[in-house]
């Protein structure tokens, strides 16, 4: 691990680590939007209310839920490594083969429909995080270091998916290249009528609290954040970080194809070429991780924090056309303040 | 007349008062030793005086003028230099590039390396440090890159020159050096701030000591007044023995053994074939200037590092390829040199520090999870039990003084009760009464059968506590005595590669 971006990002972990900062930097990010919407003669005031309004009020709740799921697993397949020091950019990839996998399973698994949707989760989980610890063994063995391997693994896993639904898995009704439709009985069900929000949730909060726990109270989350802290005296200790490296980085993989599954069972009902990394959840995610240094509480609150900022930006590009490309620098003012946070801290010692 | 005034200086870190009301004076040309045991607040006061931290109270006043430092660029521009304890070096620079970086002479947008490299021999002859001005540093031992740090910092004019702990590196023969240099710089006017643990440094070479402990001024002596019972007991409140009793009857089984150790490359071996055996209550010491191998030994003892040959057996068995975790779980424990860079983490608590390595069995763990009062409560019996000074066991270990956090270290590493320890510069930077203090830890682990193996670039040290002693240089072993045979002089001799017999 020498690469310095690998470095800026621990150090911004060290940092990251209470609510209070957190707070702070989100206020400020708010300040500063508010200022530029001013200057382009947008009402602040009008853009803070729709965008609350779009977040939360009536059934956009449920949207802001809806998109909280799987920017919440995203997010917490980057907090895992990242507790550790350990950076994966590539649950893109993670998240694709994952879903291309239980899309497969679905349509094609002889056997009962629960069956098929249970298979489907679980490999799609298990191919992630198989595609991941590959990343982790390339380290290992050859010294490549994660931060380019797990990047750059994404695109050949992009691609193949991308090549199954355009030659031989393609519905070729569809006009984008897409698998067939999978039969109602495999997706996951709906858990409020008449909202987008479906079994997913239950399996991305159960993974959400699990890890919190685990991350608080167990000896492998012990050893995980002492190595985020200080890798030689983690070693020195007796950790042995080449199968940490390994296992976490299959945990982080797994939870990204586990929301690849999630999104084609509950949402999508087809794997298409392209859909599942367009919302990018992948990087919001990575963003929230880093936001709240890698703490599992943190990132979720983070995670659903930015969900609402993005279901309320489109809202309020709809309602008021305030353009939504306006929370996105809100999103990015709020990373920045918080890593300059530790710069002025110092100083002011 | 003082030149340099510090007065009525606090500081206050959360939980502990760092400096209470100090009061420092020094004139110019005069050597001004500052003592204390760790966490006494030497550092935190030079800290204050370099730029580093500011007081919470009291000021600063250098030939009569107030003066405020936001930094070290401040403190630098009013003359004040500083020798740090870690070397603050580019390595791969020459010598001339080191000393006059940031204020190098010019001519028109370039530097003017002829005149850079002139000027650098010129003030290195004017003040008898002789150094070559094109050497790169990397390849420099560190006699002589302090000399370097000593150089930079008349380079910028320096007026009051503090040298933080400046010994602990170096062979007996470069201290002596090093305090020919410093009345040198004295005499023509400098005033100089040694601060320093060691009694016979501060008799030998300084004109006045000043002495804290627990943030206070204690005692301010005129060197050739006083004596070093005075001292230690204005450093410890008490009086204190140094002598260690004698080792135990007879050694015991073969804890462990080496085989014709190789560390490193062809070209470079760290560590040459180096053999010994270590017994069950004996104390093996390893002496040597650092850096001529004793760091790597020790690690590919612990597995840290791959060993290139031969082997090691650890309590009957063959441990050179296994993990450092069945090192440590086949009985050995492990006092690191770094204590910050390897031996702790400072952003976590003591709590967290202390568990570390009894975190995966009860009673801290029970079916792999934490059961954190307990962890708590092991904490807190530690620190009672080597009484660390800390506010509490959940403050971030970052915030300790060097022996406390040794404290924390030893105190760890002793819990596992393994049969063989491995203590690595175990008192470096630490005061007098918790040098005592691990002392008298150590002879009971030796005293209970374990087996001790000490590195130590510190003589008396090794004197007072090994009873068999083998001497590195360059990877070698060069010299085994028994402690009966070896005295200062002699392992002087070796530890500076020296063949020939010493009688």
């Amino acid at each position: 691990m020498s690469l310095s971006a690998e470095v800026a990002l621990t150090h911004i972990t060290r940092r990251a680590i209470s609510l209070v900062p957190l707070l702070s930097a989100v206020i400020l990010g708010f300040g500063v939007c508010g200022l530029i919407a001013k200057a382009v003669g947008l009402s602040p005031l009008l853009m803070l209310t729709e965008l609350i309004k779009g977040a939360v009020e009536g059934p956009q709740i449920f949207e802001t839920i809806a998109r909280a799921v799987p920017l919440t697993g995203m997010a917490l397949a980057a907090a895992i490594p990242l507790r550790a020091g350990i950076v994966n950019l590539g649950a893109d990839g993670q998240m694709v083969l994952g879903g291309c996998a239980a899309a497969i399973i679905a349509l094609y698994l002889p056997a009962p429909d629960i069956v098929r949707m249970l298979a489907a989760l679980l490999i799609g989980a298990g191919i992630g995080g198989a595609y991941a610890a590959l990343a982790a063994a390339g380290e290992i063995f050859a010294n490549v270091p994660l931060l380019l391997s797990t990047w750059l693994l994404s695109y050949p896993a992009k691609g193949l998916c991308g090549w199954l639904v355009r030659s031989p898995l393609r519905d070729p009704i569809t006009a984008w290249p897409s698998t067939y439709r999978i039969p109602p009985g495999v997706r996951l069900a709906h858990l409020v009528p008449g909202t987008p929000i479906n079994q997913g949730f239950l399996l991305i909060a159960l993974a959400a609290v699990l890890i919190v726990f685990l991350d608080r109270r167990s000896s492998v989350g012990y050893e995980l954040r002492l190595r985020g802290l200080n890798e030689r005296f983690a070693r020195y200790g007796g950790v042995a970080l080449n199968r940490q490296t390994t296992w976490l980085m299959f945990v982080s993989g797994a939870l990204a194809g586990l929301v690849g599954a999630i999104m084609i069972l509950g949402s999508q009902f087809r794997f298409t070429d392209g859909a599942l990394t367009a919302p990018q959840y992948t990087w919001s995610g990575v963003l929230a991780a880093l936001l709240a240094g890698g703490e599992p509480l943190g990132t979720v609150i983070a995670a659903v924090l930015f969900a609402a900022l993005q279901t309320g930006g489109f809202a309020m590009e709809r309602s008021v056309e305030i353009p939504r490309v306006l929370t996105m620098v809100l999103e990015s003012i709020i990373i920045l303040f918080l890593s300059m946070r530790g710069a002025i801290w110092r100083r002011g010692r | 007349m003082a030149f340099l005034e510090m007065i009525d200086v606090v500081k206050r870190y959360p939980g502990v008062l760092a400096n209470d009301h100090v009061n420092l004076d020094v004139n110019k040309g005069e050597i001004h030793a500052v003592m204390g045991e760790n966490g006494a607040g030497k550092s935190t006061l030079m800290a204050i005086l370099y730029g580093l931290q500011s007081p919470d109270e009291g000021y600063i006043r250098i030939d009569w003028k107030t003066v405020f430092f936001r930094s070290p660029i401040d403190a630098i521009d009013h003359g004040i230099g500083m020798v740090h304890q870690s070397f603050k070096l580019f390595e791969s620079l020459s010598v001339w590039e080191n000393v006059v970086y940031g204020r190098e002479p010019r001519r028109g947008p370039f530097i003017d390396a002829a005149e850079s490299r002139r000027q650098v021999a010129a003030l290195s002859e004017r003040h008898g440090l002789p150094i070559d001005p094109m050497a790169r540093v990397g390849s420099l031992p560190v006699g002589v890159r302090q000399r370097l740090e000593i150089l930079k910092a008349l380079y910028r004019h320096v007026r009051v020159l503090i040298l933080d702990e400046p010994t602990a590196v170096l062979t007996p023969g470069e201290v002596a050096g090093l305090f020919k240099v410093l009345r040198t710089l004295a005499a023509a006017g400098c005033a100089i701030l040694l601060v320093t643990h060691k009694l016979n440094e501060a008799m030998a070479v300084s004109d006045r000591i000043t002495v804290l402990r627990d943030g206070r001024v204690t005692e301010r002596l005129v060197t050739a007044q006083t004596n070093p019972a005075q001292i230690v007991r204005a450093m410890t409140g008490r009086n204190l023995s140094l002598d260690v009793p004698p080792a135990g009857p007879h050694p015991g089984a073969v804890r462990l053994e080496l085989n014709q150790l190789v560390v490193g490359g062809q070209n470079r071996r760290a560590v040459n074939e180096v053999s010994f055996t270590l017994r069950g209550g004996e104390v093996l010491g390893i002496a040597g200037v650092a850096g001529n191998g004793q760091s790597e030994l020790v690690e590919a003892i612990m597995g840290m590092r791959p060993c290139a040959g031969g082997y090691i057996v650890l309590n009957g068995r063959d441990i050179t390829r296994r993990s450092i975790a069945e090192r440590r779980a086949a009985g050995v424990s492990y006092i690191a040199e770094d204590r910050i860079r390897t031996a702790s983490a400072a952003g976590a608590s003591a709590t967290d520090n202390l568990a570390f390595g009894f975190h995966r069995r009860p009673p801290i763990a029970v079916r792999g999870l934490l059961r954190i009062r307990e962890m708590r409560a092991w904490a807190r019996t530690l620190i009672r039990k080597f009484e660390i000074k800390i506010a509490s066991e959940m403050t971030r270990v970052g915030t300790l003084s060097g022996g406390n956090l040794q404290k924390i270290v030893i105190a760890r590493e002793l819990a596992h009760d393994a049969p063989v320890l491995i203590a690595e510069q175990p008192t470096r930077g630490v005061d007098v009464g918790a040098i005592e203090f691990i002392h008298s830890e150590l002879v009971r682990e030796r005293d209970r059968g374990h087996a001790i193996l000490l590195v130590s670039a510190e003589l008396s040290e090794i004197l007072a506590l090994a009873d068999r002693i083998l001497v590195m240089y360059e990877g070698r072993v060069i010299a085994t005595l028994d402690r009966a045979e070896a005295n200062e002089s002699i392992l002087g001799l070796y530890m500076a590669g020296g063949e020939q017999k010493a009688s």
